[in-house]
């Protein structure tokens, strides 16, 4: 949230118009997406939270749920980034598809240290 | 068009692109060939055997691991090492190497090769190097091109620096490690330039790979935050970023975590924090990239960089609370060495007794390099030329491995594949300078004819290098510039270099004013180079064979009619230890010799290489370094049945206990500092001697009594020569009273002593053996039971 | 070598049960001068009666030799030749120092003359007067010479019979050194000192007295007879004057009508020395999970393990091995470097001669030992050894699945339906804009 720090009297507006261009500018499938990231940001902060204020004593339990909904959350940021057709340019060689796929691989990897790890 | 010399018209552009790829692959094939085939001396000159100290050990795990499955490996508890503390070894070790060899094993197994795992660990290096060779070559691919590549694989093929630790027998993380290091480099790259997360994904496997085979892992973990830091620094960030390192960061390290041995260090201590704090900044700049897309303000960007700075101050200060509170912890003794090189020598003797952790010495730049240390800067600048992401990569790269290089020797090897690679860039631009048909005065040329050309041209020349080892390099850079008055100093070659190779890189421009005319000059400038090749190759050839294939547990020695002589000392008393002591015997050595023991005479001992407790090696040296009567006890305490010590004396083996007796002093005193004081051991001018002259302490402690005993009844009453120190040793030679002499092996390299048992009748065993040679007791006064009253 | 000790003993104790009594063997070389051999036949034909085989041998004979080729000849050697001052060329102080590692058991005989003997005396941390001076003591008043005493045992000595009549004694006494293997049998009366009657210096005592403190050579502190065991199991008795064995002090009264106590008491000696009485030996021991049976390779941190021995004493009536449940004090401890516990090994009830008791292993892993280590004076050292290693938990062995932990699990699996309900979705809306531009296109 970086227009934070600017003055407190632009902060109001400034959230406003982002929100607004937000909801104008971005595609139902790019919503979609962020839908999604934001249950993971939820989810993650959620454990955090117990993990500080309650217990962190399976550590490595707290690491792999921790971690896969940061590692999930990663991911579908890069599938986000490399579907949204204004970076179209910087990925010359990934087509929307193969971003899928590449999701789809990186999270199946991802979950699979997941849960070798949670146990 | 003017052509230097005349070109077949005649072909397709498919004909030559098919025939360079099919040269390409051959080439490879035979740079494959030759490194394995020049790793083999160590075979052929000595025997199938299984080199030096840890390799031993990981040769022992490896059998178990082979033999009782990996769940059972996993949990193996190594009762005879670190006697009686016992090892853990599935948690203490990076099962990377063993699990990669259990592999291939059974694999060969499966397929009714019955292959001993012996062979499969001796020659898993070689082969391991063959898959370097590859993958330096994808590497080099994405920063030049194939020819680059072709080259960078010849160099890393043979170059010494790397065979001295992949040379056929040393079974060591390193023999993996490499391939693993280059392999990650290549994906990364691979991930940053396309943006792609599966390459992000294969880049954090082959990660989590090298985490459960090296130590080293670290290096990577550095590196590649490094290079997205300095990225987003010059405000190259992009998605691409953030995809690849996003990706590799979030899988890598969660899948580095489980390896037992690494197990929560990646989210507690601080070598890992760098590459967390870079995760986090690319969240933050990610998302101001994600709000800038939507709001454009034109203060944006000010506002972002504050912010930038801000969160960064603010995660210094976050991360030094966390280490001052013991959450996160602080570097380990290990890595303050390579910061301060004078750090270990003071605060962890251990660390700094190991030979492999001192600074390099120049001379090994150059032994294990030889011209392409030359190469190496040139290539650096070369990459500044187009800057490129992946060129930012192996410029930071360069800068930290050479820096690690001159700190520890053993880090010789992780700059190697970056000289490699950079000195191939370097060559391969001259050649192609130089080999380009092109004459320079003209305007319109066609453009692709020329290229392939040039790919196949330097393909040929790849596949002839290491077919028949001719390949390497060339100092004659300098000579091609002509001007350039002496061979000194780097940096006039660079200059050099950069002058001789401005031309070729402009290559497609329009207007070319610089160039080169005429045949003449190419090809005094292409001889020259293949001569630097050839040389090269006859020099990494010489190393090899002559420096880095000795497996150090057998020695060899010339004649004097020139023939070879092997010392088998080592196997001989090994195997004396496991055909004559009962199969608990506990055996004490210094801790070099600790895995050798384990893995070849199959017993218990007190210390090996790996230096997990500091206090139970210091009391092995409180042992050797005390006197025999201070010393028994603590054998005892440890149920020693054995000591071991290696002697070169006799035959001028430089590298035994002896030499090595002051470390052991050292570390017994950080931990004794009032029982064990170094300087004692001294004669009061301050040297350190054997001879008549000196200390009492020196002549008293367990060690020296062990190397000398009845040394000097071997010269039959002539004056005794310590070969290795240059010193006479007494004529009256050390006596022992509380160790018998077991075995002493043919040239007296390793003495055995057996520990005596208490003495029967409850008498100190000094006192007992004077008795039993008939020495006539002194009247003891009795023990007065009142005290006088005063 | 705690086994092959076994062996031994065990093997002595099948012969031993058909002849005499030792646990060790029944046949005694006696080294005496030849005049003097019938001074004690008291004792001798006491020896005879329980079955040992008596061989003289005057100390210059060569034959028969005491060691050959490295093992003895004899089970027990009695040295009575107190006053020889050379042996033949196999008894020397070395020899004998031999012979007690290969388990012979000696009672040797001291005088107040300086022989090889006294100068062994000195290994054993026995300190003796200088020569020439023996025990004397003016009480109580007596018709005899102040050197010929009468001494009370102590009747609380676990080798000595009760009840035992005063006995007579003539000779050194034992001033005893630190070693805890030395403990006196009979100690000489508090009124008792040593003297240079008997051609001694009294120079000689007065300046080992003064080097040694006041008071030295006098009192109950000093030994006359002086038990001592060594480590490897065999006994020594020293004995500071050889008549105490003799058929003369045996006859004669100690008071009226009072026997001396001096045949019951030389028999006494005998026996301990000989391996009779106060025998005991570890038969084997047993360690294993508490509810299991058979032992397992290695125990876990914190397993409950449950440590037994089986010990018996030697019965010299019989000569069988009995189970004993004779010792309160055993003690076992569970050791790496240092003993991590120390527990007592009581005698477990209803089972003659186990001694059992169950531990929870420490929580620290190593190669540890089980190591049973009494040492009592007079009863034979026990000493037994069992190597254990102990392991961490495996990997599978530590809980898991914990309550604590839920929260997490729920993360990940949420996070993981999440992300195949969102492919799901994705594909599916991949299909629906297909159509959607294909519907466009047309």
């Amino acid at each position: 949230m970086a227009p934070k720090s600017s003055a407190p009297t632009q902060q109001t507006t400034a959230i406003q118009t982002l929100w607004k261009a937000y909801n104008e500018q971005t595609s139902d499938r790019l919503k979609f997406i962020d839908a999604f990231l934001f249950f993971l940001m939820l989810s993650g902060i959620v454990q955090f939270l117990y993990c500080i204020l309650v217990t962190n004593f399976p550590f490595n339990a707290f690491l792999a749920g921790f971690s896969s909904t940061v590692g999930q959350f990663v991911l579908t940021a890069s599938l986000r980034s490399q579907v949204n057709p204004e970076n179209k340019n910087e990925f010359k060689e990934v087509s929307p598809e193969r971003a899928f796929a590449d999701f789809a691989l990186g999270s199946i990897v991802l979950h699979f240290f997941v849960y070798n790890f949670l146990g | 068009m003017t052509t230097a010399y005349p070109l077949p018209s005649n072909l397709s552009p498919a004909t030559v692109a098919n025939t360079a790829s099919l040269l390409r692959i051959v080439a490879l094939a035979l740079i494959s060939g030759a490194a394995i085939a020049s790793r083999l001396f160590a075979v052929i000159n000595f025997e199938s055997i299984i080199h030096e100290f840890d390799p031993w050990f990981n040769y022992r795990a490896t059998r178990v691991l082979a033999s009782q499955g990996f769940y059972e490996f996993w949990n193996w508890f190594d009762p005879t090492a670190w006697y009686p503390l016992g090892r853990v070894v599935g948690g203490t070790v990076y099962p990377g190497l063993m699990a990669t060899s259990g592999v291939i094993y059974n694999f060969l197994h499966a397929l009714n090769l019955p292959v001993d795992i012996r062979n499969v660990c001796v020659l898993l290096a070689p082969g391991f190097s063959a898959l370097t060779a590859w993958a330096t070559y994808m590497f080099t691919k994405e920063m030049k091109d194939e020819s680059a590549g072709l080259l960078a694989a010849a160099f890393i093929g043979i170059v010494p620096g790397y065979i001295s630790r992949s040379v056929a027998g040393s079974y060591d993380n390193e023999a993996i490690a490499i391939f693993l290091l280059m392999f990650t480099f290549y994906c990364w790259i691979k991930a940053l330039k396309q943006g792609s997360a599966l390459f992000g994904t294969i880049a954090a496997i082959f990660y989590f790979y090298m985490v459960a085979a090296w130590g080293g892992y670290v290096f990577i973990t550095n590196m590649i935050p490094l290079h997205a830091l300095v990225l987003i620094l010059m405000g190259r960030f992009s998605s691409r970023l953030y995809v690849g390192y996003s990706s590799w960061y979030a899988i890598g390290t969660l899948a580095s975590m489980q390896v037992p041995f690494v197990g929560f260090q990646p989210v507690k201590t601080s070598e890992h924090m760098g590459a967390l704090a870079v995760f986090g900044l690319l969240q933050i700049v990610a998302f101001g990239q994600l709000v800038r897309s939507h709001v454009s303000s034109a203060q944006f960007q000010k506002l972002l960089y504050a912010s930038v700075v801000a969160t960064g101050i603010l995660g210094t200060a976050v991360f030094g609370l966390l280490t001052y509170k013991g959450w996160i912890a602080p570097w380990t003794g290990r890595f303050y060495s390579l910061w301060d090189t004078g750090y270990a020598k003071k605060y962890i003797p251990i660390i700094a007794s190991v030979s492999e952790h001192q600074p390099t010495a120049w001379p090994s730049f150059f032994m294990d390099l030889q011209f392409l240390i030359f190469l190496f800067p040139a290539g650096v600048i070369l990459c500044f030329r187009e800057l490129r992401d992946e060129h930012i990569f192996v410029i930071i790269y360069a800068v930290m491995a050479s820096y690690f290089a001159g700190v520890m020797v053993r880090l010789m090897l992780t700059l190697t594949p970056v000289v490699c690679v950079a000195s191939a860039v370097a060559l391969s631009t001259l050649l192609d300078t130089y080999i380009d048909p092109k004459e320079p005065d003209t305007g319109d040329d066609t453009k692709s004819e020329s290229e392939a050309t040039v790919v196949s041209a330097s393909g040929t020349n790849g596949s002839s290098f290491s077919a028949t080892p001719t390949p390497t390099p060339s100092k004659k850079i300098k000579k091609a510039a002509a001007a350039a008055a002496a061979p000194l100093p780097t940096s006039g070659i660079i200059s050099d270099l950069v002058a001789a190779t401005g031309g070729p890189t402009r290559r497609g421009e329009p207007i070319k004013t610089k160039g080169i005319f005429g045949m003449d000059s190419r090809l005094i400038v292409i001889m020259h180079t293949l001569a630097m090749l050839s040389f090269f190759v006859f020099h990494c050839t010489w190393v090899t064979s002559n420096a880095y294939s000795s497996p150090s547990v057998v020695l060899a020695s010339t004649n004097q009619d020139g023939s070879q002589h092997i010392i088998d000392d080592f196997r001989e008393a090994y195997y004396w230890l496991r055909q004559n002591t009962p199969e608990d015997a506990v055996v004490m050595s210094w801790w070099d010799y600790g895995y050798q023991i384990a893995g070849m005479a199959d017993r218990p001992t007190l210390v090996d290489n790996n230096t997990w407790n500091n206090t139970h090696i210091a009391t092995v040296g409180k042992a050797m370094s005390s006197t025999e009567e201070n010393a028994y006890p603590i054998l005892r305490k440890h149920d020693v049945d054995y000591v071991l010590v290696i002697f070169g004396g006799l035959i001028g083996y430089s590298g035994d206990d002896i030499n090595k007796f002051l470390w052991m002093v050292r570390i017994a005193q950080g931990v004794w500092p009032d029982e064990i004081q170094e300087p004692n051991y001294f004669t009061p001018q301050g040297e350190y001697r054997i001879d008549d002259m000196a200390s009492q302490t020196m002549k008293n402690s367990l060690m020296y009594k062990m190397s000398y005993y009845r040394f000097a009844e071997l010269f039959g009453g002539n004056q005794a020569m310590d070969r290795v120190r240059q010193q006479q040793v007494p004529k009256v030679g050390p006596t022992l009273d509380y160790l018998d002499e077991a075995f002493t092996s043919e040239n007296w390299i390793v003495r055995i002593y057996q520990v005596k048992k208490e003495d029967l009748l409850g008498r100190d065993l000094k006192s007992a053996n004077a008795f039993g040679q008939g020495k006539k007791r002194k009247r003891t006064k009795p023990v007065p039971r009142r005290r006088a009253i005063v | 070598m705690l086994s092959f000790r076994r062996i031994f003993l065990l093997i002595a104790a099948v012969t031993s049960a058909v002849s005499a009594k030792s646990s060790t063997g029944d046949s005694v070389l006696v080294v005496v001068e030849p005049s003097r051999q019938n001074d004690y036949s008291i004792f001798f034909n006491g020896l005879k009666e329980k079955g040992y085989e008596l061989t003289f041998r005057a100390p210059k004979e060569e034959k028969p030799v005491i060691i050959q080729d490295d093992v003895p000849s004899f089970a027990h050697v009695i040295l009575f030749a107190s006053e020889t001052k050379n042996f033949a060329k196999d008894i020397t102080p070395q020899s004998l120092v031999e012979l007690l590692s290969l388990k012979t058991n000696l009672i040797i005989a001291l005088s107040t003359k300086q022989t090889p003997l006294s100068s062994l005396a000195a290994e054993f941390s026995i300190v003796l007067p200088p020569p020439g001076t023996p025990l004397v003591s003016y009480f109580p008043e007596r018709s005899e010479p102040p050197s010929v005493i009468p001494i009370a045992p102590d009747s609380s000595s676990s080798i000595l019979s009760k009840d035992i009549h005063p006995v007579w004694f003539s000779g050194v006494p034992m001033s005893l050194g630190n070693n805890p293997l030395l403990f006196p049998i009979l100690r000489a009366p508090a009124e008792s000192f040593a003297a240079e009657v008997d051609g001694g210096s009294a120079d000689a005592l007065v300046d080992s007295a003064e080097k040694g403190g006041e008071g030295l050579w006098a009192g109950s502190q000093l030994s006359v007879v002086t038990g001592f065991q060594a480590l490897g199991g065999a006994r020594v008795t020293w004995v500071g004057g050889v008549e105490l064995f003799s058929d003369e002090y045996a006859k004669k009264e100690v008071s009226k009508s009072v026997e001396s106590g001096n045949k019951k008491f030389a028999s006494d000696i005998a026996t301990w020395t000989f391996q009779e009485t106060l025998v005991l030996r570890i038969d084997r021991t047993e360690h294993h999970l508490v509810n299991a049976t058979s032992p397992k390779e290695h125990y876990t941190t914190g397993d409950e393990v449950e440590f037994a021995a089986y010990i018996s004493k030697f019965n010299p009536k019989t000569g069988k091995w009995d189970p004993c449940a004779c010792r309160k004090d055993i003690q076992l401890d569970f050791t790496m470097l240092d003993p991590h516990v120390r527990t007592a090994l009581p005698p477990v009830p209803g089972a003659p001669g186990k001694y059992g008791t169950a531990f929870r292993v420490p929580d620290r892993h190593g190669v540890f030992k089980f190591v049973i280590d009494y040492k009592r004076k007079g009863w034979t050292h026990l000493h037994s050894s069992t190597t254990v290693p102990v392991v961490p938990p495996r990997h599978d062995g530590y809980p898991r699945f914990l309550s604590a932990a839920w929260p997490y699990y729920a993360g990940a699996i949420s996070t993981s339906v999440a992300f195949l309900l969102f492919s799901a979705l994705w594909l599916a809306g991949d299909v629906r804009e297909m159509k959607k531009s294909k519907g466009k296109s047309e």
